[in-house]
Parts: structure tokens; C-alpha cells; sequence
């Protein structure tokens, strides 16, 4: 049982790391990636469109990367040439996400007597790892995306912290007017974060509708975006922090999903549990003190003339 | 000063023509000729009287929940979670109501209501600005994540304490006409709450630009370190322009139990809050503005339920919130074009003095 709840959290994790580390990277250069909740549906919403079409989970995920790639796109675009506030684009986005996900949704496959279904994305045992007492079922039989995942979390912090372009994306976040005199292209640097953002975001979104629950509804994300933007903020805009926020957020869904299902309801009220996360974040922000919020997070640049 | 205000119509409804027209071409798609459905909803929309009292009937939260973004707003603080304290104003609204129903005259009932909600949702609120003051939380994050918490809290009431006495679904028991908000105008569902949302407005205009709180809050939103110089005691205004926030959206739950629902079900009104966010960018955070842009969001709600209810085509009901978000990102992106005329007659003007 501890090993299927473990293999479960590490599960529900996959996507929020997917996510956290997005606006890690997106935050380290300024952006708060507001829009993040609708990149997530975009993508949920894209994965499952190209999966249910073309029999192809592969496909599906490239769909979910373009979807959430349109999002972050219409996002960088607004707040970083047009100069428009960033959570204020973000909320406006998010809805306009919500709505276009379930307008083609009915475009698309009108209003199906039975919900639509595509396979979920099987688990992979890896040979000879997998087969490890406790470890092995919890860390290497799990889908693709998490296997991605491992890759991702040392790829993005050698990026940010052991690359020269990691630094400028730093710096970028901290002091624009050094980097734009250095002679880079600030928008340009923060445009691109932000369509990494997208990328990253458009699978994780792709993580619930493909990777998990084999269909797409409307409150599929159901704020999980926004988490993975709140543990950027608890992992202190470090992929090591966003680590240590995930497996926290990752442990108690799979505790709420593992009551729900035992009917521990009856015994303890559910929505404690479903709450957890939430209540889990705002009780961290306020305890956690040193922030190294990046000097210009949210704000717009503007050259001098 | 006129230009700005003629630049600002008329950037702002090219905006709006061009989130309906974008949405109006999203309807082909479903091989729905947009152009008919437009002039049925709108036509229905201005001829009907009980649908132009559905109008202002939308609208009547939403001007609350813009408020109550635009007043932190102004003090250069997020507040996020209307939503949250919305549903904390909704469920004290009617839990004290089904106490209170036929106990005591209607007139004192809502009153007492009133403050409740709007007490509970400035509460809220207000926990919020004293955890960004006491120990620095960001006001965004623990905002946003309180709307979940706050929904959480709903749906357990729902399923125990305020659960109907039928006890079949998770929602409370009805309201009896002695509690419910009195209609205004006859043969609609408008109620008086809408009078109060419009006064609401008239007041945190009031308080905003005409007296010495209104401008603690603004010198705090506009040059935080120059407040603080001048001697405003910032973290008192973060905790006060929070609690004032908060019983702004809370009164949104008293009017949408008392006057619309009368009762309280799962997961109502899901959406007032970012529409508040919304409306109040629309309006530049300005609580008169925010009149007319939630009358407009309510309008495009109305047109939107027509629209799904007209005979012969089949419109979808997420229209509303497809035209509700273009129409949001294109006033966003006017704010560019607003921004760029002005630069450039400001530049003009200077050349000629020149």
C-alpha cells in the first residue's frame, strides 16, 4: 500500500514538476507566467485531441506542446512587446483558454452520449531497475513523462546556474538594463523563457488528459496550474526548491485520492485532504522567509531612449 | 483631458467590436451564421423586458467582484481570491438567512445579512493583507490559493451542516420569500441589490479620491517607499484595503443568495471572480467605469444564453466564455494602442511648441 501511494505521488508530481520548473525558468528572466493555468488546459486539451484522432499518444503530446506554445506565444507576445500587465494578461488568457478548449471540444466531437476515451499512457518498466525492492516500482515503473522528468530537473538547473546563457536569463530577471547593454536582447531572452514555458507547461497539461485520465473535461487542471506556479515561488526559483515543493504537493493528492477511494470520507472530511495543497502553500509562503525574488519579476522593460 | 476620455471609448469599443467579431467567426466554425444569431440575442436582449432585467441582474456581482479587485488594485496590491470570499459572504448570507427566515422582519433580515456577508468576505480579506503584512506572504499567491480553500470550506458545509433537509443533494434548503432581496422592476428578476452594487460603487469611488484613506491607498500603490517616507503606515493599509476588498465580494454572496439563488448549491457562480478581474481592467480600476463594464459583461452573458437558447441553431453555452475572454485580451492590448496614440500627440504638441 506505501508503495502504490508513493508511486502515485511520484505520479501526480510529474506534472507539476513539468510546470514549476517552466516558471522557474520563466521567472528567473522576469516573466510570471501567469497564463500558466491555461497553458496546462491548452495542453491537456491539445494532447487529447491529437491522441483521439490519430491513435497516436506521440502525436498527441506534439499537439499538446503546439497548444501550449499558442498560449505562452499570445502571452509573451502581449505582455512583453505590448508591455501589458502580467497577471492581468495571465487572468485573461486563462479565460479565454477555458473557453476555447471547450468551444472546439464541441466543434470537434459535438456532444457525445458517452464521454470519449483514448488509452492512457502505459507504464514502462525499466529492466533490472524496476526489479529493486521498494525503489525500483515507485521510481522506474512509471509512464514516459516522468522518465522525462528526471532528465528535465538536472537539465534546467545546469542550464540556468552552469551555462552562460543560464546567466543571462538571470540577469535578465535582475538587471535588464546590464544585459541590454551587454548588447543581448532582452525581450528577446524573455520571449524565448516564455516558449519554453509553453512547451513545458503544454505537456504537463497533456501529463492529465494522455498521460492519466484517458479524457478530456473541462476542469481537468482544476488549479493544478496554478500550483505548479506556487511551488516555483516555495522552491525559491530553483529547480532544486521546485523539487522539494513537488514531492510535498505530490504526497498529498495521492493521500486525498487514496482516501477518496478507501471512503475515508466518512471518517475525515474530504475536502481537508483536497484542500491540502492549497492550504500547504499559503502556510509555507508565510512561514518561509529570504525570498530571492528576481528584482524585476512582472516587470515589463522598456529601453531608454 | 477630452481626448484621452474620447481615445479611451473609442479604443475601448473597437476592442469590444473586435472580441465579438473574433467570436462571432469562431461560430462558423459550428456552420452557425454569426451574423444571425448576433442581431436575434441582441434584438431579443433590448425588446424583452425581463431579459434587459437579466442584464443588470448579471451584472449586479460582478460590479462587487470588480471593486473589489480594483480597490487593492489601487494600492498596488492582488487580490485574486474574489472568488473565495465570495463564497465566504455566500455562505454566511445564507446560513444566517435559514435562521433568521420568518423570524424576523425582511428589512432587518437583509440588513443584518448584509454586514454578515460582507463582514465574513472582509474577514477573509483581511487575513490575507495581514499575512502580506506581519510575515511578507505574497498577497497574489496565498489569494489565489484561498479560493480553494474557501470552496473546500462550501462544499463540506454543504455535505453536513447546511445540507438540505431532504438530504438528497449537497445543497442547502430554500430560502422563503420573506428573505429573499425585493424585485425592482416588475415582471424581471431584478432586484434591489443592483442599487446597492451601483452605490457601492459611488462610495469606494468617494472613498477612493475624496478622503484621507483614499489616498494613504493610492500614495501606497503608486510610490510605496514615498509613502512610507511621508509616514503611512503601509501595513495598516494593506490590511485595511483587504478587509474593504473582501466585504466587497462578500456582498456579492448576499446578493446573488438573497436575490437570485435563495439558496445555496455546489460550485455556483464559479466564474465572478476572474470576471470581476476582468471588468475591472476594462474600466481601469475606476469604480464608475466598473458600472457600465459589468453591465456590459452581463450583457454578453445575457447573449450568450440567448444565443444557446435560439430556436433552430445550436450554440453552445462556452460562447460566453470565448467572447468574454477575447473581449478581455483585446482592451488589454487597446491599452497599447491607447498608450501609443497619446506618446505620439503628446510628441506632436511638443514639436509645435517647439
Amino acid at each position: 500500500m506505501i508503495i502504490s501511494l508513493l508511486k502515485r505521488a511520484l505520479m501526480m508530481s510529474t506534472p507539476l514538476l513539468f510546470g514549476s520548473i517552466a516558471e522557474v525558468i520563466a521567472e528567473r528572466s522576469g516573466m510570471m507566467v501567469t497564463a500558466i493555468e491555461g497553458i496546462f488546459l491548452m495542453g491537456a486539451w491539445g494532447g487529447f485531441v491529437g491522441t483521439y484522432l490519430t491513435g497516436s499518444a506521440f502525436i498527441g503530446i506534439l499537439a499538446a506542446i503546439l497548444s501550449g506554445l499558442v498560449a505562452a506565444a499570445v502571452y509573451g507576445v502581449v505582455c512583453i512587446y505590448l508591455k501589458q500587465h502580467q497577471v492581468v494578461t495571465g487572468t485573461a488568457i486563462n479565460v479565454l483558454a477555458a473557453g476555447i478548449c471547450t468551444y472546439l471540444q464541441r466543434v470537434l466531437f459535438g456532444v457525445p452520449t458517452a464521454p470519449l476515451k483514448i488509452s492512457p499512457l502505459p507504464e514502462i518498466a525499466i529492466p533490472l531497475l524496476s526489479k529493486i525492492p521498494v525503489m525500483g516500482p515507485v521510481f522506474f515503473q512509471q509512464n514516459i513523462l516522468t522518465y522525462v522528468v528526471y532528465l528535465l530537473i538536472p537539465a534546467a538547473y545546469f542550464l540556468l546556474f552552469k551555462t552562460s546563457f543560464g546567466l543571462t536569463i538571470r540577469s535578465t530577471g535582475e538587471n535588464p538594463e546590464a544585459v541590454d547593454v551587454a548588447g543581448i536582447n532582452v525581450n528577446a531572452v524573455r520571449f524565448f523563457t516564455v516558449l519554453l514555458a509553453g512547451v513545458m507547461g503544454g505537456i504537463a497539461g497533456a501529463f492529465y488528459s494522455v498521460g492519466y485520465l484517458g479524457m478530456f473535461t473541462t476542469n481537468i487542471i482544476g488549479g493544478r496550474g496554478w500550483i505548479a506556479f506556487a511551488i516555483c515561488f516555495l522552491g525559491n526559483w530553483n529547480p532544486k526548491g521546485a523539487v522539494a515543493g513537488t514531492v510535498v504537493f505530490g504526497l498529498t493528492e495521492a493521500i486525498a485520492i487514496y482516501m477518496q477511494s478507501v471512503g475515508g470520507g466518512s471518517y475525515f472530511p474530504n475536502e481537508l485532504f483536497i484542500a491540502m495543497p492549497y492550504l500547504l502553500t499559503i502556510i509555507l509562503t508565510v512561514s518561509r522567509r529570504n525570498f530571492n525574488v528576481p528584482a524585476k519579476l512582472g516587470v515589463a522593460y522598456s529601453k531608454e531612449n | 483631458m477630452n481626448t484621452k476620455i474620447r481615445d479611451m471609448i473609442v479604443t475601448n469599443a473597437a476592442a469590444i467590436i473586435a472580441g465579438l467579431l473574433l467570436s462571432g467567426l469562431m461560430l462558423l466554425l459550428l456552420h452557425i451564421n454569426p451574423v444571425e444569431v448576433f442581431v436575434y440575442s441582441i434584438h431579443t436582449m433590448f425588446t424583452d423586458k425581463y431579459t434587459m432585467g437579466e442584464v443588470f441582474l448579471k451584472a449586479t456581482p460582478l460590479i462587487f467582484t470588480a471593486l473589489a479587485f480594483a480597490f487593492t488594485f489601487k494600492a498596488n496590491l492582488f487580490n485574486i481570491g474574489a472568488q473565495g470570499q465570495f463564497y465566504m459572504g455566500s455562505i454566511a448570507a445564507i446560513a444566517l438567512s435559514l435562521r433568521l427566515d420568518g423570524k424576523v422582519p425582511t428589512a432587518v433580515l437583509l440588513i443584518l445579512v448584509c454586514l454578515t456577508a460582507a463582514l465574513s468576505g472582509g474577514l477573509m480579506g483581511a487575513l490575507i493583507g495581514f499575512l502580506k503584512a506581519r510575515y511578507k506572504a505574497n498577497e497574489f499567491l496565498v489569494s489565489m490559493m484561498s479560493t480553494y480553500v474557501a470552496l473546500a470550506v462550501m462544499n463540506y458545509l454543504l455535505r453536513t451542516f447546511l445540507k438540505e433537509s431532504k438530504g438528497e443533494y449537497p445543497q442547502t434548503d430554500a430560502l422563503t420569500r420573506a428573505a429573499w432581496l425585493p424585485v425592482m422592476v416588475k415582471g424581471t428578476r431584478l432586484h434591489i441589490g443592483f442599487v446597492l452594487a451601483v452605490l457601492s460603487a459611488v462610495g469606494i469611488w468617494i472613498l477612493l479620491y475624496k478622503t484621507p484613506l483614499g489616498y494613504r491607498i493610492r500614495a501606497v500603490g503608486s510610490n510605496a517607499s514615498a509613502a512610507r517616507m511621508s509616514g503611512i503606515a503601509s501595513n495598516k493599509i494593506f490590511v485595511t484595503a483587504f478587509f474593504i476588498s473582501g466585504a466587497l465580494a462578500g456582498a456579492a454572496g448576499f446578493t446573488e443568495v438573497n436575490g437570485v439563488q435563495h439558496m445555496l448549491i455546489q460550485d455556483f457562480n464559479s466564474g465572478v471572480g476572474s470576471a470581476g478581474l476582468g471588468i475591472a481592467i476594462l474600466a481601469n480600476a475606476n469604480p464608475i467605469g466598473i458600472i457600465f463594464a459589468s453591465i456590459l459583461f452581463g450583457a454578453l452573458g445575457v447573449m450568450g444564453n440567448l444565443m444557446g437558447r435560439m430556436p433552430g441553431v445550436n450554440v453552445p453555452a462556452s460562447i460566453v466564455d470565448l467572447m468574454q475572454g477575447f473581449v478581455m485580451l483585446f482592451v488589454i492590448i487597446s491599452y497599447f494602442f491607447r498608450h501609443y496614440l497619446e506618446n505620439r500627440r503628446e510628441k506632436r504638441r511638443l514639436q509645435k511648441g517647439a
